[in-house]
């Protein structure tokens, strides 16, 4: 992971990932690329001082003083809560018959056996999702190419090993793709297997000849 | 560029962050004041210190919820699991890692996630703790680089410096164009010299944004 990250989320996403205001499912991304990427574990402490700075300079909302003295008895009659200052360590995931370091950030979602559909070059696994955001890992062989395609919400790709190839560039470990409906792109991998995170807030559609023929089937990507 | 409006809040919430450049109402000493408040607290269990803290925090979490949440009694078990929270874990608050007032925010904003989640009923794995870390990240290869400093001389920062918000940009004229020392702006401006460095990093990070292909 010595791979210095060049893509990272814009400074409002990561507001509202800080802010709890993002879904669940689009702030697992950034907690994973936060996992990869030192510049932006920085850019979030110092946004959570700004957010603590400003909370304590809002103005008081008061209470009756009963209700505030009843609060304080309460928590002081509480006893202290041993924790412990939580670790974070990347683990080992078994895939494709290979070992693949993945953020410590998925280690909640990956408890149970992976279930991967296989499609040419592709391969998927869901992570999570219900309703409108789905959370899946995403293996693209060496030389494939996943179909031209537009979103119909917003798609967050983060590169959790290898390398994608789209219209805008490349994009190695560490690295986050966010495209919105009107990003039109084809990402490929080239030399080497990749391995992606991938969320999706609404299903793909894809945009060419045959392809197009995928869309009923885009429960694949989704 | 990643359209704020695509991206929905799933709270439904309308909060806006206030600004904090025109009425620095927080000096330094007060978070000194609650960093030991937090030390009494975790080392001798000390009401009075806690007592303090919570007459100055509750009203203001509870002017947090109010606008996060919408209605008073959500509001106020927001507080409530927030500053017990402060009083059963005082010992995890690590003051190099953050001011007191930052710690608790962050205290906040995980029970509140917590709350919406228990609320619509989802039985997944993702849990504020999870999503928000806030103990240390593995160390990893230094990326800190200065290729900045040179970015900063080019005449295509300039139009995006003036747009800098005021107390960024203060920063970044006296260490870029005055040329002076993180301590000497943090002692002329009396902000310590954390912010001074936070303050930077935001800045050349929104310059960044403004110069870049804003997706990259």
């Amino acid at each position: 992971m010595i791979h210095a990250v060049k893509h990272h989320p814009a400074l409002e996403l990561l507001e509202q990932y800080i802010e709890a205001s993002l879904a669940p499912e689009l702030s697992l991304a950034i907690a994973a690329h936060l996992d990869l990427c030192p510049h932006c574990q920085r850019i979030k402490m110092d946004l959570e001082a700004e957010a603590g700075t400003a909370l304590a300079s809002l103005p008081e909302e008061q209470a009756a003083e009963t209700e505030w003295q009843q609060m304080l008895d309460f928590i002081t009659a509480q006893p202290e809560v041993v924790a412990q200052m939580q670790q974070r360590q990347p683990f080992a995931l078994q895939i494709q018959n290979s070992e693949i370091l993945v953020p410590a950030s998925l280690k909640p979602l990956l408890h149970n056996k992976l279930k991967w559909l296989n499609l040419g070059g592709i391969s998927t696994a869901k992570l999570a999702g219900e309703d409108q955001h789905n959370v899946s890992l995403l293996y693209i062989r060496k030389d494939s190419e996943v179909p031209q395609h537009t979103h119909l919400g917003l798609e967050i790709t983060l590169v959790l090993k290898g390398k994608i190839y789209d219209e805008s560039g490349c994009y190695g470990e560490g690295d986050l793709l966010i495209n919105t409906p009107d990003h039109t792109h084809t990402p490929r991998t080239m030399s080497e297997d990749c391995l992606c995170l991938s969320v999706l807030t609404a299903p793909l559609k894809f945009k060419k000849g045959l392809t197009r023929l995928l869309n009923p089937l885009q429960h694949l990507f989704y | 560029m990643l359209d704020p409006t695509s991206v929905q809040r799933h709270d439904g919430s309308t909060y806006q962050r206030p600004s904090i450049q025109g009425s620095m109402s927080v000096q330094p000493q007060d978070n000194a004041q609650w960093e030991q408040a937090l030390t009494f607290i975790a080392v001798d269990r000390d009401k009075q210190a806690y007592s303090q803290l919570f007459s100055y925090f509750a009203p203001r979490l509870k002017a947090f919820g109010l606008k996060m949440f919408g209605n008073e009694q959500q509001a106020m078990e927001m507080v409530q699991d927030t500053m017990l929270n402060v009083w059963q874990k005082a010992r995890l608050f690590d003051a190099s890692r953050g001011c007191a007032s930052t710690w608790i925010f962050t205290i906040a904003r995980n029970v509140r996630f917590d709350m919406l989640r228990k609320k619509q009923s989802r039985k997944d794995e993702l849990s504020a703790d999870d999503l928000f870390f806030d103990g240390d990240y593995p160390e990893q290869e230094g990326t800190d680089s200065n290729e900045w400093d040179l970015w900063l001389l080019a005449e295509k920062v300039a139009p995006h410096f003036a747009k800098l918000p005021p107390a960024q940009r203060d920063v970044m004229e006296k260490v870029y164009l005055e040329e002076k020392s993180h301590q000497e702006v943090s002692e002329e401006l009396a902000i310590p010299l954390g912010t001074v460095k936070s303050r930077i990093r935001l800045a050349l990070d929104r310059l960044r944004e403004a110069i870049d292909d804003p997706r990259s």
